[in-house]
């Protein structure tokens, strides 16, 4: 099998799994109650119509009086289609109100990516380089302190001490200021120093010690004897084999953290993003919206995934793709 | 919350504060379905959203007939004449804890979103400092409370190219909106097919309802939001219900001219909205209301942002980004000491009441259903410490809930005979213990006091579940609390459960109707059920999917404007609204009758005194408290009263110069 | 080093017993089976003779009740007795080996030592310290030796002074809203994390080493369909499962546990089978085979213990993971409200953040200190467990 063989293969197998994952979220959010049609209900009980009829109005309005395989043919033509449907919470068209919020996502986890994809190899390169010595302690210490400490929890505090005590960053998240401006950079600073402190440290662990694997190793050594500039050592020759393993950390944690931890970064710091969409419609038994923003994570998720397999093979020549 | 919080919509849990039109869902403070708001919210029972923004209208009221004793709040003391008008400054910003899920005023039914729609569109008309009926786009008279007829003013102007507002803008959406079954809007029962409209003039239109009703106006039914008819009349003519609730230019409130103190710029769906200020807002040409309607609206912009964490609302209202916010109990007195915070505390008819399952599937502790006896009702009434209970739960923010009135309403029934269970005498474990036992006597199993506890036949302590919604913490205060009391006065054994709001109205409080017509005897008395329906299923037999025996999931609204609409709680077989399975033991029907045919307001006073009286005496629902709606403002604003119509001069709130 | 290395416990032992009959148990095996059945015999008991509301103990006149989680939590402890601490004790020799690489790695010692008291703190401490119970009239009391704004507290149970109200020993860490000892909070809150955390773990070790060893051993297609599941679940959005099904069923401890354990094992579904992979490969292993061993036996007898070390080094590093998953549920108010875990205390702090502090700081420093010890001490595992990458590094 060719690499590009095993590309489409495994492009493929991911398609299927976002599939999956999308139709089991249809299958639950079909079987929970609508909170919209009991209020519906209720509303109209209170106000002497009947609510039988109401409740009925309100899922036909809703289209839940189809079957479950009539509305599940429907919803995965839609995909399709792009046809996402229209979010009831929201009063717009769900791909409406996933690009909006992702534009705010996107403003805080642009940045948070980028810090850490840059920061974290850097300096577990160098506390390898510098092993045992106080540098190397202190940055070991950081980061077992940004991966132990509960994002929501360190948010809530710096908001407190920085937002509400002594008045640095705005403690409302304003939606109307440029993307590139001063107002914009203190609002996300919190946000963003929360999350990359979360997910600096892995990368920052990983790198150390794989590094430390290549900083003895006889390639570097002859390398460094043919006078081959530290610098250049370093990025060359030491970077490139710890790239292979922490590539995998790092899609890992910033997944991981891309779908959870953003949702409550969010909620702390009342960001609109995509999270606190997912889990407002979640709540709100905003079907389209739910299952929208599910598909965008997962895509996410299985791109994710996907990336990693792939840089792995490529970068890595000793794996094969003949066993997976 | 879900709750609550959960929500996350928080809040429902927030009981609404202001009471406002189509407001019914909240007036059922119906703790988890919007969600867990709670949940993420704030479950503190707080006052977020409704009370935020002032520029909705109050709804129900006691009206006109100036002469009675009620006590709605202070009043606005009108400033020395002005000789010159305010310059207008400043934003008014106010913060939210739940987004909106429509702008579209024909589709509207949240609170906070009626808020948001109030900027940029009057409603028909409100209610004044002294709680008569104001005018704003229409004028409502009446000679025998049966036609009522609506007179538009003029000079109300669409946005281009919708031309002027008449009665016709109003007939047209009555009829062929509210009147139709194919568009479902919000409004539609306010108008049901009984009620006759019929257009009288360019700017007159008439009603005629079924019966008479003198407190019309205090229903809120006859509130309308001006649609220009050439906007919705394609969706009428394909009867496009999807295109009408999805309509740019209703959900983005764009056709409304100078019918708004402000104008919608932007309706940002996760953050909230914001506004600019309308110089040609048609107040400003009234003859009624304050000399300062002249030059308003006072400010230069709006803007409402949602905020889900309380805790970085109250901080915007610290910091001074924002100048309104409602303010939990914990915290009412802390920031009524701060300078830079002035705080209001305004009565609610909201209650917090304990549900007793009197249906086959509640009392789970044995065989037989004490809650059916009204002694043992009143003994648990007995049993709980109002003021213990407001002062521990309400930092003592709350009033003391007796009967299905709170007692700044002129229809509470001061001076008649009251019972006041759960304080002074009225309260304790041996006199609680004494009602119960009289109820141990009306029933005929064999429960009895084993020393402090009660028991059941078998000899095993009473044991129920006390349901409330997951995220609500005040709720959850108030349950264990009762729990506790309930424990050490009566010795009852009680669980305090929390649960999703919607799970719990689906599997819990909806009953499983019977077929319509079924007769059955309840408490010697036969009655027939006309039309079952899950809030009211019918006889004792038809329960809910599952069992439960007490809740305080939902809180209810006791209606002081207009407490006819309480006869949808205690009319027994008829009640709309008896997901409990209560059967009044006096005469509810006549005094009911009674009221909706009286002609005068002191009719209606005399029938509800008596019939409040009774409520009192039986506890359909064990009463406890009515929390207080605390809302905090920027010092600067001059404006805010503590009135229940807090709120309807807002034209002519301004901030103080300097 | 690798030549000066003693054989593994966990290769070493295992066989010993098996080479004479399949149906002989290990001492472990009899521990726990003698332990076992007593405690399900109770759960029998609790549940089928007892009605629901009757305490476990009310026969010996004991008024102690077991909540049906208690069980499976004290078969977990069990299990961790037979065989994980056990099986260190028959083997002093490899005990000592570990425990000598283990101490290298101070922050790691000092990290088990805390993990041990809130151990046994959350296993004894409830029975010292009662739960903590509402008291209204009681809310916001500040810890002992601070003060709070008496706007703010409940009625003021210290001294007041210049209108602040001072802390009791009642409540040493003060009070929630609900005038909940925070100290009692924290202390049942420790039982909760460690049902939390062994329960879960249990059902994760489960599913994870029963795939990762099957998937194995079987290979073919078995090992197609179980690898492509487990690529199904990774790719899982877990939080949005998470909040649907919390959501619809409510967030009973139960489920969360449950939802906590299921959807956390892939990895180590992977990583066990690529160990066991390499296992299989071993010369010993065929040996069995040829000898005509059955599938399971092989699996359970050779495979399973031979990738011990690595279930429990990912066994450390999961449970930090399922704590603050919790937190995470609770804060978002998805969690039980009624269960005193740590999450719950933060999410019913919050609110009170600016003026009464401690009640999030508490169970907030509580969790970051027992995720950070999981971590260090899982690092240290590492290490220790696997040698061959620690001479590596050192080379």
């Amino acid at each position: 099998m060719g690499l590009g063989r095993y590309i489409t293969a495994r492009v493929a197998w991911a398609a299927a799994v976002a599939f999956i994952i999308v139709s089991l979220t249809f299958l639950l959010l079909a079987l929970s109650p609508n909170p919209q049609v009991q209020q519906a209900a209720t509303q109209a009980a209170l106000q002497g119509d009947n609510p039988q009829e109401a409740r009925e109005q309100a899922r036909q309005l809703r289209g839940l009086d189809k079957p479950i395989h009539v509305r599940y043919i429907d919803y995965v033509v839609g995909i399709f289609t792009l046809n996402w449907g229209w979010s009831t919470m929201r009063s717009q068209p769900v791909t409406e109100a996933i690009l909006s919020s992702l534009y705010y996502t996107a403003q805080y986890s642009i940045p948070w990516t980028i810090l850490t994809v840059t920061i974290g190899p850097i300096v577990g390169l160098y506390s390898s380089a510098n092993k045992y010595s106080w540098r190397d302690h202190a940055a070991t210490g950081f980061a077992f302190f940004g991966f132990s400490i509960p994002n929501f929890f360190f948010g809530i505090i710096l908001l407190l001490v920085f937002g509400i005590w002594l008045e640095w960053v705005p403690v409302i998240y304003n939606t109307n200021v440029a993307v590139f401006s001063l107002e914009n950079a203190r609002q996300l600073i919190l946000p963003v120093f929360v999350l990359v402190t979360g997910s600096i440290g892995g990368i920052m662990r990983v790198s150390r010690n794989e590094s430390s694997e290549y900083m003895n190793a006889d390639f570097v050594k002859t390398a460094r004897a043919k006078g081959v500039s530290p610098l250049r050592a370093y990025a060359l020759h030491i970077l490139r084999p710890t790239m292979v393993p922490l590539s995998t950390t790092m899609v890992g944690q910033l997944l991981l953290l891309f779908a959870g931890s953003s949702l409550l970064v969010e909620v702390v710091f009342s960001i609109p993003g995509l999270g606190r969409v997912l889990f407002e419609s979640v709540i709100a038994q905003d079907t389209s919206l739910v299952l929208g923003t599910t598909l965008v994570f997962v895509f996410v998720g299985v791109i994710g995934n996907l990336l990693q397999d792939i840089t792995y093979t490529v970068l890595d020549p000793r794996i094969g793709y003949e066993d997976r | 919350m879900p709750t609550e919080d959960r929500a996350w919509m928080e809040s429902s849990d927030e009981a609404p504060r202001y009471i406002r039109r189509r407001q019914w869902l909240k007036a059922l403070g119906v703790a988890g379905i919007a969600g867990f708001a709670g949940c993420q919210g704030d479950g503190d029972g707080g006052t977020e959203t409704a009370a935020d923004t002032p520029t909705d209208t109050p709804t129900e009221s006691g009206t006109d007939t100036g002469t009675d004793t009620q006590d709605f709040g202070e009043t606005a003391t009108e400033s020395t004449p002005v000789n010159q008008l305010p310059e207008p400054s400043g934003t008014y910003d106010t913060v939210t804890s739940a987004a909106y899920t429509t702008l579209n005023p024909l589709y509207n039914t949240e609170a906070g979103a009626g808020d948001a729609i109030g900027f940029a569109l009057d409603g028909g008309y409100t209610f004044d400092d002294q709680q008569e009926y104001f005018p704003l786009l229409y004028d409502m008279s009446t000679d025998n409370g049966q036609v009522w007829v609506f007179e538009v003013r003029e000079g109300l102007e669409f946005s281009d190219p919708y031309g002027e507002v008449t009665a016709e803008s109003f007939t047209y959406q009555i009829q062929e909106l509210h009147q139709t079954d194919w568009a479902g809007t919000a409004d539609s029962a306010s108008w049901g097919s009984g009620v006759n409209v019929e257009q009288t003039g360019t700017y007159e239109f008439q009603a005629e309802l079924p019966s008479t009703n003198i407190l019309y106006p205090e229903s809120f039914d006859p509130l309308l939001y001006p649609v220009p008819k050439d906007l919705v009349q394609p969706y009428v003519e394909e009867q496009d219900a999807e295109g009408l609730r999805q309509d740019e230019e209703l959900l983005e409130l764009q056709f409304t001219g100078n019918l708004g103190a402000f104008v919608l710029d932007e309706w940002n769906r996760g953050s909230g909205t914001t506004y600019t200020r309308n110089d040609d807002y048609y107040i400003q040409n009234i003859d009624e209301g304050p000399d300062l309607f002249e030059g308003a609206p006072y400010f230069e912009g709006a803007s409402t942002s949602v905020v889900q964490e309380q805790s970085s609302r109250l901080g915007a209202l610290e910091t001074g980004e924002a100048d309104v916010a409602s303010i939990p109990p914990t915290r009412f007195q802390e920031f009524d000491e701060k300078e830079s915070v002035n705080v209001l505390q305004i009565p609610q008819p909201y209650n917090e009441i304990i549900s007793v399952n009197m249906r086959d599937n509640g009392w789970n502790a044995g065989p037989g259903n004490l809650f059916r006896h009204i002694p043992f009702r009143q003994a648990m009434a007995a049993a709980i410490n109002k003021q213990n209970l407001i002062d521990g739960v309400f930092q003592g923010l709350a009033a003391p809930h007796y009967t299905w009135q709170p007692r700044w309403s002129r229809f509470y029934p001061e001076g008649a005979d009251l019972s006041t269970f759960g304080s002074g005498d009225q309260y304790g474990s041996d006199y609680a213990r004494g009602l119960a036992e009289d109820a141990f006597e009306m029933s005929e199993h064999d429960y009895a006091f084993d020393g402090d506890t009660m028991v059941n036949p078998d000899g095993d302590q009473v044991a129920l579940t006390l349901y409330h919604s997951a995220g609500q913490e005040t709720e959850r205060l108030e349950s264990e609390f009762a729990a506790q009391e309930l424990n050490n006065n009566l010795g009852m054994n009680v669980q305090v459960e929390a649960i999703d709001g919607t799970r719990f109205d689906n599997e819990y409080w909806s009953n499983n109707p019977v077929e319509p017509g079924t007769t059955a005897t309840v408490n010697g008395e036969e009655y027939t059920w006309n039309a079952p329906s899950p809030n009211n299923g019918g006889p004792r037999s038809a329960t809910s999917n599952q069992a439960w025996d007490m809740s305080m999931v939902f809180g209810l609204n006791t209606f002081p404007r207009n407490p006819l609409t309480n006869q949808f709680f205690f009319d027994g077989p008829n009640s709309f609204y008896n997901p409990v399975g209560y059967y009044p033991e006096f005469n509810a029907p006549e005094l009911f009758q009674q009221a909706r045919e009286a002609t005068s307001v002191e009719e209606v006073e005399r029938a509800f005194a008596e019939i409040f009286v009774n409520v009192a005496r039986e506890q359909p629902y064990i009463m406890l408290a009515f929390p207080d709606g605390l809302t905090g403002y920027n010092p600067d604003l001059v404006g805010p009263i503590e009135n229940f119509s807090n709120g309807w001069n807002f034209p002519a709130w301004r901030f103080e110069e300097g | 080093m690798a030549t000066q290395r003693p054989d593994r416990f966990d290769q070493v032992d295992w066989d010993e017993v098996t080479e004479s009959s399949g149906f002989s148990l290990t001492v472990n095996a009899k521990g726990l089976l003698a332990t076992t059945i007593p405690l399900v015999g109770l759960a029998v008991y609790d549940w089928q003779v007892l009605d629901k509301r009757t305490p476990t103990f009310d026969a010996l006149g004991w008024d102690f009740d077991v909540p049906g989680l208690d069980y499976l939590f004290a078969f977990t402890i069990l299990l961790f007795v037979f065989y994980v601490a056990l099986p260190l004790y028959q083997n002093p020799r490899m005990t000592r080996y570990y425990w000598k690489e283990f101490k290298r790695n101070r922050p790691a010692v000092v990290s088990l030592g805390w993990i041990a008291f809130v151990f046994v703190v959350g296993l004894i401490g409830p029975l010292f310290v009662a739960a903590p119970e509402q008291s209204v009239l009681h809310s916001y009391q500040p810890p002992m030796y601070l003060s709070v704004d008496t706007a703010n507290a409940g009625t003021c149970l210290g001294e007041t002074a210049n209108g602040r109200c001072f802390g009791t020993w009642q409540y040493p860490l003060g009070t929630t809203r609900a005038g909940k000892g925070v100290f009692a909070g924290i202390v049942h809150g420790m039982t909760i994390s460690m049902k939390i955390g062994f329960i879960a773990t249990f059902i994760a070790v489960l599913f994870g080493t029963t795939f990762g060893t099957v998937s194995a051993y079987a290979g073919g297609w078995v090992d197609e369909i179980l690898m492509r599941y487990v690529d199904i679940q990774a790719s899982f959005p877990t939080l949005v499962f998470y909040l649907l099904i919390i959501y619809t069923f409510g967030g009973g401890l139960w489920l969360l546990i449950l939802l906590l354990g299921i959807f956390s094992w892939e990895g180590m579904a992977r990583y066990v089978r690529s160990k066991a992979l390499s296992v299989t490969e071993e010369e010993y292993i065929k040996a069995v085979k040829v000898s005509g061993a059955s599938s399971f036996r092989v699996v359970r007898r050779h495979m399973v213990p031979n990738t011990a070390s690595s279930i429990i080094t990912d066994t450390t590093l999961l449970i930090p993971g399922f704590l603050l998953a919790e937190a995470q549920l609770s804060f978002l108010g998805l969690g039980d409200p009624t269960v005193a875990s740590w999450g719950q205390l933060i999410a019913a702090g919050r609110d009170a953040l600016a003026f009464a502090p401690w009640i999030v700081l508490a169970p907030g420093l509580m969790l970051f200190l027992t995720i950070l010890a999981f971590n260090f001490v899982g690092d240290a595992l590492l290490d220790a467990l696997n040698p061959e990458a620690a001479a590596e590094a050192e080379r």
